[in-house]
């Protein structure tokens, strides 16, 4: 922990997160209008530009958007959650099964996975998300389906050292069940690499996230989802620039903040770990 | 300070920074001086061209085929008149099913420079009756087409039929030449962006994502002499605020359909005006009423909808509340049909009266439509506050379209928003396409099945031949029919309002011709 805070760059990424949780966690109370982020509307005060009333001004409805943005930190935490912890439950048992066991089994998850890796993970979420239909469950799913194979990757590279260490050998000669090795032996020696992993994760599925309900395939109107807040708000860039900029701005922040804590994570927990491309 | 006024207190110098530097500017750019060819710019918000065949045309591409063809007359809704075009004159038999038709002499066709005669115009019209495409259903009330002489053609129909509507449709009553057309390959030429029509331009260059850029036709049969524009640029400019800038840069003429939001900002301006116009064409939302049957609740999701803030807040006045079906300005608008106001008392009342509870629906509209999706927004929240929970779904018009005829009924959306606007200006087009009762779902999306109501406009679509004003009644009827079993929400008539430049003379709205300007008609001053 200290290793991270020395790092001014790591501390500004834990300060940024940890802003983007308070305010996920404490949006019903420091909204000044929830209601705005619940779908009522104000009509009256339509395109209100920013003032002591209207931190962010209001958009095309006449809704708050800091309210908005406040209650979007929600749907995008809850979802980016939701979305690689469903990725992990689908990958990382994949992972540690091919690392565990190799021969046939390895081959086939790993072909599997290399389908996969073979399209931009963005490309492929749309291409899930435009099968699903648009709903913010469909993108989670789509992001999932997305990136599990990430992890499957990651935790077989860990599980095919692993599986040769004495105390696997051990349970193995006592006679341990292979899928009780798998889980009770292998996943936890190998899963630190993949906490950092997941977290560096974190903004780019946020992004992605984002960029789904932008292009209409994700989060469906009148939810606060920054992604089509800026979809909904484009038109009026000129006219109400405060209607695209906020949301934007809560992406940027989030992605760079998530980022910047995911690389000290990794120096501090793995400092083999080599980055990965996507 | 609390916690509230600290975060003000940074947020708002940002927002102040933001509301300074991205202003928009108050005054356009005055338009850089032309010489050479006068060129007239007309900016459209989607693909100008669709489809290229004429007898197949029925999408944005009219507002450029107007001014490549021509059609036998031109209507007038304004003054209850036809213009004769390709026709000079026009006759029917008292029972309205033999309708002759004296036809213009030196017309041209472009490319061939042949003179149209009589055999072409029944030509063209069989070529899109065969082809069956687009807006061909509009013939068939026609039997068959007889040539007397080269300048003579007539039209016999199976039953009474107002055919000099349908000679003056927007849509699918292009004379053309077709032999020359098929001499070069047909469909597939005109697909390539050549046409082989009457009017005053044809095409001068096209590809699919470019500009279109039309050239006057020199063997027009108006001539050349006077004011006139000697080429026309179509550009498709989808994102509204690009559209802006484009007319903010004095670079268009006309500009179609500028977001509602937008269009208060160019009603001062020295160089640019807004010309607001009537349209035939108005936004509707249908009701299952094959999933939502008791027409109580059905009643009751009207009276939750919010009619004042979609013409106030979202058309921002450039909208009128609709009356019936059918938009007021047009022949068998019922103007004795009521207007609903949002009464939400009344509402919950009905939903208690039907012993409807948590009941969840579905509004499916067209995504990047802001007007529709602000609307479906409000609606939403009233309708919350009669215990109703509504998703929306944004979709484009091919998957809502989809979704509404997905084979599995129960899959299908429960309230589906619509504009629709006609192809042959009569209430026909409105009353049979969309609650005529319907073996294959077509645009029937609420799936409205009455036979009373049938009954009515089978009678009304033959009166409409010989006596449009009791057509006119029973038209009334059956929207008082609609009005009755709340089957669908009119919203609003929809005003057509455009960004055009001071400069632009002569330029007349008719909204039997949706979005077209005529361009040989106007002008640059």
């Amino acid at each position: 922990m200290k290793r991270l805070l020395k790092n001014p760059l790591s501390l500004a990424g834990l300060v940024i997160v940890v802003i983007l949780l308070l305010a996920a966690l404490l949006a019903p109370v420091l909204a000044p209008f929830p209601d705005h982020a619940l779908g009522g509307v104000n009509p009256v005060a339509r395109f209100h530009p920013p003032d002591g009333t209207y931190w962010m001004g209001t958009d095309d409805l006449g809704r708050d958007i800091f309210s908005r943005v406040l209650y979007g930190a929600r749907i995008s935490v809850w979802t980016g959650v939701l979305a690689i912890g469903l990725a992990l439950v689908l990958g990382v048992p994949l992972g540690a099964v091919a690392g565990t066991f190799g021969g046939a089994v390895d081959e086939l998850i790993m072909r599997i996975t290399d389908i996969f890796l073979s399209f931009p993970p963005l490309l492929l979420a749309i291409a899930i998300g435009a099968m699903l239909g648009p709903s913010l469950s469909n993108t989670m799913i789509a992001i999932a389906l997305a990136w599990w194979p990430w992890y499957t990757r990651l935790i077989r590279g860990e599980a095919t050292s692993v599986r040769e260490r004495p105390f696997v050998e051990a349970a193995r000669a006592a006679g341990v069940r292979p899928l009780v090795i798998v889980f009770r032996h292998i996943l936890p020696n190998t899963i630190a690499p993949v906490i950092v992993q997941a977290s560096m994760d974190f903004g780019s599925v946020v992004l992605t996230l984002a960029s789904l309900s932008f292009l209409g395939l994700g989060a469906q109107v009148p939810t606060p989802e920054w992604g089509l807040m800026i979809n909904t708000g484009r038109t009026y860039f000129v006219n109400a620039p405060w209607y695209v900029t906020y949301p934007g701005l809560a992406i940027f922040l989030t992605v760079l903040g998530f980022n910047l804590l995911g690389d000290g994570l990794r120096e501090v927990l793995d400092p083999k770990g080599v980055k990965r491309s996507a | 300070m609390n916690h509230r006024s600290i975060m003000a207190a940074v947020l708002l110098p940002l927002s102040l920074l933001l509301a300074a530097g991205c202003a928009p500017k108050s005054s356009s750019t005055p338009p850089p001086a032309q010489s050479g060819p006068q060129v007239g710019v007309y900016v459209n918000s989607s693909d100008v061209v669709i489809f290229w065949d004429p007898s197949d045309s029925f999408s944005n591409e009219i507002i450029a085929m107007h001014n490549l063809y021509e059609t036998l007359l031109r209507y007038n809704p304004a003054t209850d008149k036809f213009e004769p075009i390709l026709a000079e004159s026009y006759a029917h038999s008292t029972d309205a099913k033999t309708w002759t038709f004296t036809l213009r002499k030196g017309v041209k066709f472009h490319g061939s420079n042949k003179e149209m005669t009589a055999e072409d115009v029944k030509k063209s019209i069989e070529r899109t009756m065969t082809r069956g495409k687009g807006a061909a259903f509009i013939w068939d009330a026609v039997d068959k087409i007889e040539v007397k002489d080269p300048t003579t053609v007539v039209f016999h129909l199976k039953y009474a039929a107002p055919l000099d509507l349908i000679a003056a449709s927007s849509y699918g009553a292009f004379v053309y030449d077709v032999d020359y057309a098929e001499s070069k390959g047909g469909e597939t030429w005109f697909g390539q962006g050549n046409d082989a029509g009457t009017g005053p331009y044809t095409v001068e260059s096209w590809k699919k994502g470019e500009d279109l850029v039309l050239n006057k036709f020199d063997g027009y049969r108006k001539g050349w002499a006077g004011k006139h524009f000697d080429k026309v640029v179509f550009k498709a400019v989808t994102e509204p605020a690009t559209r802006q800038q484009v007319v903010n840069a004095g670079e268009a003429d006309f500009v179609n359909m500028m977001p509602y939001d937008m269009l208060k900002g160019y009603e001062n301006q020295p160089e640019l005006a807004v010309r607001n116009a009537k349209s035939f064409e108005n936004l509707f939302a249908l009701i299952n009423t094959k999933k939502i049957t008791n027409p109580k609740v059905r009643e009751a999701l009207a009276l939750a909808f919010p009619y004042d803030a979609a013409v106030n807040s979202v058309a921002q006045g450039y909208a009128t509340q609709s009356r019936g079906i059918v938009p007021d300005g047009m022949w068998g608008h019922a103007a004795s049909v009521p207007q609903r106001k949002t009464d939400t008392a009344r509402a919950i009342a009905l939903m208690a009266e039907a012993g409807a509870k948590d009941l969840k629906v579905t509004i499916t509209y067209s995504s990047g439509d802001d007007a529709q999706r602000q609307i479906v927004e409000l609606w939403v929240a009233e309708l919350k506050k009669i215990g109703v929970t509504a998703e929306p779904k944004g979709m484009t018009w091919e998957a809502q379209l989809d979704l509404g005829k997905a084979k599995d009924p129960g899959q299908r959306q429960d309230i589906f928003l619509m504009y629709w606007w006609p192809d042959v200006t009569t209430p026909h087009s409105w009353h049979q396409s969309m609650f005529h009762s319907e073996k294959d779902v077509s645009f029937n999306l609420g799936y409205y099945s009455n036979p009373a109501y049938d009954a009515i406009i089978d009678d009304a679509v033959k009166l409409a031949g010989t006596d449009r004003a009791k057509a006119a009644a029973r038209y009334a009827e059956a929207d008082q029919l609609l009005y009755n079993d709340a089957v669908a929400i009119p919203i609003y008539d929809i005003q057509y309002a455009r960004v055009v430049k001071k400069s632009l003379k002569g330029y007349v709205d008719n909204p039997s011709y949706p979005h077209v300007v005529f361009w040989y008609d106007v002008y640059r001053e």
